[in-house]
């Protein structure tokens, strides 16, 4: 590959050899990505030093290095603080993803997973097999919180469904009904339930990530791997469906497809993320939204883009949510939802033009 | 009611005919409400111990040391939040409106938990004045924020701003019950919005505020009516809508405020009710709010009744069954009316 001089100033022009394939790239998103990632890196590093057994960056380094001076350290670093960093950031990026497609599909810049439903699907799901099988493996999680996922998203598309219009108003404002249905469910569920298991259930329904192991890093990151090529490879169809049903489908793009599998898509990120942290609100909404206000740019980037700030916003609000009221810890999902319902306010403000009852 | 004609005095007479048959069921589901339980008593014996009560007798203490209080805070609540309901949907012009929809119960109980937290409460004399503060003041964000959004206050805004400002007070609430474990134990089945071990206490203190927002209910309702068609239509039937907006604010942030210390956070009473009973007399208020209030009293009995016996000898919280009922009737009414 060689990089060439573009034919605008704010873009580089990136061509194979022979011209088969040429990328534009504006500057300013790719440069907003580096930002980012080092912003990333940083909170990391704050996250590591962080907490209530002192350690500073160079022994941090020293321990990652594989040097550690004692094996209290390497443990702390390596059994604690490094998982859960690193969990935080997966789990914030799949939300993100969660919450852009959900959008992308709806039309509708305030659909988040966890306002219409999804997350308390998959939460519905996992509660169940906490209080009825106790015995399940852990990795079960994710299989059975997908399944509560993709049933509610699936009525919630159809309950909302209509013969004419895309029904985006109806589609958010039912699926407000039935999230609130699922969680009187899982209230009752844990009412119900034997107190140690719903003790246990209720820790994980707060979002917190103060329990991550490896473990979870690894299944969070086959989930990754699994679904975003799916998103990068659906992206060019997105960005048609963006100009609206009718318009995409006069371009060609297979839309009732597309649909489907976004949703699917979006409901994989959504209910896998959950089933190792919990909900964690807001966090599909805020993310895609920012990426769009830091740099325009094309939607493989803008998924790029997308996926590192729901990383920056959950590890930053991990790190927030242990650091200000140690010893106390405050789930990472509270913060993200004490931050994201201003932003949904402001939301608000410029998007509802198009609502109507 | 002069004497203009004779149709308005036949349907009068018909919508007021469903009142006795209205009551007969309240009250009926009253006394069942007092007969199940842990320990089963007959109907005669809720009878006797009612109207001759001998305090020798250990059913007749039953009754009147545990049952009772519970049936008569769950008929107040029900009634309370019912017509709160009812005044809201009439004056927002929504069909969405719900003390628990648009973030008033969030308010009050917020505001309840945060009070807590800072001060130890002197009294239970002043919970309810928190409450009606909390609730204010989360009636006036949610209406500000929906109504400075493009497209003004609608239906969509205002439940999405509710719901909004709802997470994020539940969100604060649980970092108070994290940061101080300890005060929050007995706070923590009130949230659920829990009629069980409920003290009458409360009800002594909030039931006249009740009585009178009842009453001042029932004499607005025929403003309602009009408000309820319009802003212009009411003004030029010569109501003076912002006087009358205020007192209606006032009476459903009494109503909602009451109930919430009386038993914590109980969603979609307000919204279930004034639409059943709107499906039987039709749109005019002044039969809407005594309708609602029977109606939402029964209703709440029959839902503490599901709550005390589905999974016996253990409880539900009423709140979750009230919301396992009202979010499909919500649901219908989305798919009613929304584009």
């Amino acid at each position: 590959m060689s990089a060439g001089a573009g034919h605008l100033r704010d873009h580089i022009v990136v061509r194979t050899p022979g011209e088969r394939l040429a990328l534009r790239l504006p500057i300013r998103a790719l440069a907003a990505v580096l930002v980012l990632a080092g912003l990333l890196v940083a909170v990391f590093a704050l996250s590591l030093v962080t907490g209530s057994y002192d350690i500073d960056l160079a022994t941090v380094v020293l321990t990652l290095t594989g040097n550690a001076p004692s094996d209290a350290i390497d443990n702390v670093v390596w059994q604690f603080r490094f998982p859960r960093a690193l969990a935080a950031a997966l789990v914030g990026a799949m939300m993100a993803l969660s919450g852009s497609a959900l959008q992308n599909v709806t039309r509708n810049g305030l659909a988040d997973p966890s306002l219409i439903g999804i997350s308390q699907g998959a939460a519905l799901a996992v509660v169940f097999g906490i209080v009825l099988a106790p015995g399940l493996d852990y990795s079960w999680r994710p299989i059975l919180a997908f399944g509560g996922a993709l049933t509610i998203a699936a009525l919630v598309q159809a309950l909302s469904h209509q013969k004419r219009g895309n029904g985006a108003i109806r589609f958010i404002l039912v699926g407000i009904g039935v999230a609130a249905f699922v969680t009187s469910l899982t209230s009752a569920m844990l009412t119900y339930g034997d107190i140690d298991r719903a003790v246990s259930a209720l820790a994980w329904l707060a979002g917190s990530i103060n329990a991550a192991t490896w473990n979870d890093v690894v299944l969070l990151s086959l989930w990754c791997a699994a679904l975003c090529p799916l998103i990068l490879g659906l992206s060019r169809i997105m960005s048609v469906l963006r100009m609206g049903e009718e318009t995409a489908t006069g371009l060609g793009a297979p839309v009732r497809w597309a649909r489907y599998g976004l949703i699917c898509i979006g409901v994989g990120f959504a209910a896998a993320a959950t089933a190792i942290v919990g909900p964690l609100g807001f966090v599909g909404l805020i993310a895609p939204h920012a990426a769009r206000r830091i740099a325009r740019a094309s939607l493989g980037l803008h998924t790029i883009l997308t996926a590192l700030c729901g990383a920056l916003l959950v590890a930053a609000a991990d790190l927030a949510g242990r650091a200000l009221f140690a010893p106390v810890q405050i789930p990472a999902g509270l913060v993200t939802a004490i931050i994201g319902v201003p932003v949904f306010v402001y939301l608000l403000q410029r998007n509802a033009a198009r609502s109507q009852l | 009611m002069s004497a203009t004609t004779d149709h308005h005095g036949t349907r009068h007479l018909a919508a007021a005919s469903g009142i006795p048959i209205t009551l007969g069921v309240a009250a009926l589901l009253f006394a069942l409400h007092i007969a199940v339980g842990a320990k089963p008593l007959p109907l005669a014996t809720v009878f006797e111990a009612i109207f001759a009560r001998n305090t020798e007798v250990f059913d007749h203490m039953i009754i009147w040391e545990l049952r009772l209080p519970r049936a008569l805070i769950a008929v107040t609540v029900g009634a309370a939040l019912a017509v709160s309901g009812a005044l809201m949907q009439g004056v927002t012009r929504n069909p969405l409106a719900d003390p628990g929809l648009l973030g008033l119960l969030a308010g009050a109980s917020f505001a309840v938990v945060a009070t807590s937290f800072f001060i130890d409460l002197p009294s239970m004399q002043f919970l309810p004045w928190i409450a009606a503060a909390g609730a204010l003041a989360t009636a006036l964000v949610v209406y500000v924020i929906s109504s400075l959004a493009p497209g003004g206050a609608t239906p969509l805004t205002l439940t999405l701003a509710g719901a909004a400002i709802t997470a994020f007070l539940a969100a604060l609430t649980s970092v108070m019950h994290l940061l101080n474990e300890d005060t929050f134990e007995n706070l923590r089945v009130w949230l659920t919005g829990s009629l069980a071990g409920r003290d009458i206490a409360m009800l002594w203190i909030t039931g006249p505020w009740i009585a009178i927002a009842l009453l001042a209910a029932l004499a607005l309702g025929r403003q309602v009516t009009a408000l309820a068609m319009g802003d212009e239509v009411a003004k030029g039937l010569g109501v003076r809508t912002g006087p009358l907006k205020v007192q209606l604010l006032v009476t459903v942030v009494v109503l909602t405020a009451c109930s919430v210390a009386l038993a914590g956070p109980m969603g979609f009473v307000g919204l279930v009710i004034p639409h059943v009973v709107r499906l039987f007399v039709g749109s005019d208020y002044r039969w809407i709010v005594p309708y609602s209030a029977i109606v939402g009293a029964a209703y709440l009995l029959g839902i503490d009744i599901i709550a005390r016996v589905a999974i016996a000898p253990r409880e539900i919280s009423t709140g979750i069954i009230t919301a396992m009922v009202g979010a499909p009737v919500f649901i219908q009414l989305v798919r009613m009316r929304a584009k």
